[in-house]
């Protein structure tokens, strides 16, 4: 048996669900990362990737809800997910400390992400052995 | 540990560039060495005299013009993209690096990253 060295991950996601396929090749990688032995010590939503945050995301049944899958993932394996605070804030992301503060009509961030600056990823960006990056390909 | 931002989206027609800016900044504001390198369409973000008013929106040149206050060790643009997009030494703003986009440019940093 080869020995293999455990890495650890920062994912960044920048690509929407729906209309990339970030969020679901970032899945698939995490998901496998874990089950090698590797550890995700974050993930990072930034540029349209925050969408994948959004708690009103409701695709047909027989799709992949891809926020859920997320989400999933992230509480089952104790994973922070953080989405860029400018990035959410533009593209209508809130969590009620930010609906409070601009007073809009509602908050829409899904459990466990939570809303925070880019120096969640300078900070990932150090700690991790790899930062990663998802893309939409456009 | 120093991070290459690249920009190879044009200034007016995705936000994605401008997030790649505030990827450098936010480098430098935490004292992590971040140079930029603009590529493709992206080196018209270096084009002098911009006027971004006709579209409303701000021109980007006053948003790089903050990259030496925030420490980011420099500002690169792709030779040939230059040269296709008609960008020389007296049509680009102060401070630019013309540099070839190559691997062996790459090499002098351990990171790179878009930001879409």
């Amino acid at each position: 048996m080869s020995e293999t060295t455990s890495e650890t991950f920062t994912l960044v996601i920048t690509g929407a669900p729906y209309s990339s396929q970030a969020p679901q090749t970032a899945l698939g990688f995490a998901q496998a990362a874990v089950e090698a032995g590797h550890r995700i010590d974050r993930v990072f939503l930034y540029g349209d990737g925050v969408h994948l945050a959004s708690a009103l995301c409701a695709p047909p049944s027989d799709e992949t809800n891809w926020s859920e899958a997320w989400s999933q993932f992230l509480a089952d394996h104790s994973v922070p997910g953080v989405a860029c605070i400018a990035s959410a804030l533009r593209r209508g992301l809130a969590n009620e400390t930010e609906q409070k503060r601009y007073e809009l009509p509602g908050a829409n961030l899904r459990a466990p992400f939570e809303i925070a600056g880019l120096g969640e990823w300078v900070e990932g960006r150090i700690k991790s052995t790899r930062t990663l990056y998802f893309h939409a390909g456009d | 540990m120093s991070t290459l931002i690249m920009i190879d989206q044009p200034p007016y027609g995705a936000w994605t560039g401008r997030e790649a800016l505030d990827m450098a900044f936010s480098l430098a504001a935490f004292d992590q060495p971040a140079s930029l390198l603009f590529t493709g369409a992206g080196v018209n973000w270096l084009r002098q005299a911009q006027e971004a008013g006709g579209i409303g929106q701000k021109s980007v040149e006053k948003n790089l013009s903050a990259a030496p206050i925030f420490g980011i060790e420099a500002i690169m643009a792709d030779r040939s993209a230059c040269s296709t997009y008609g960008l020389d030494e007296n049509s680009l703003i102060e401070g630019v690096t013309l540099v070839d986009a190559d691997a062996a440019l790459l090499t002098n940093y351990d990171h790179t990253a878009f930001a879409g």
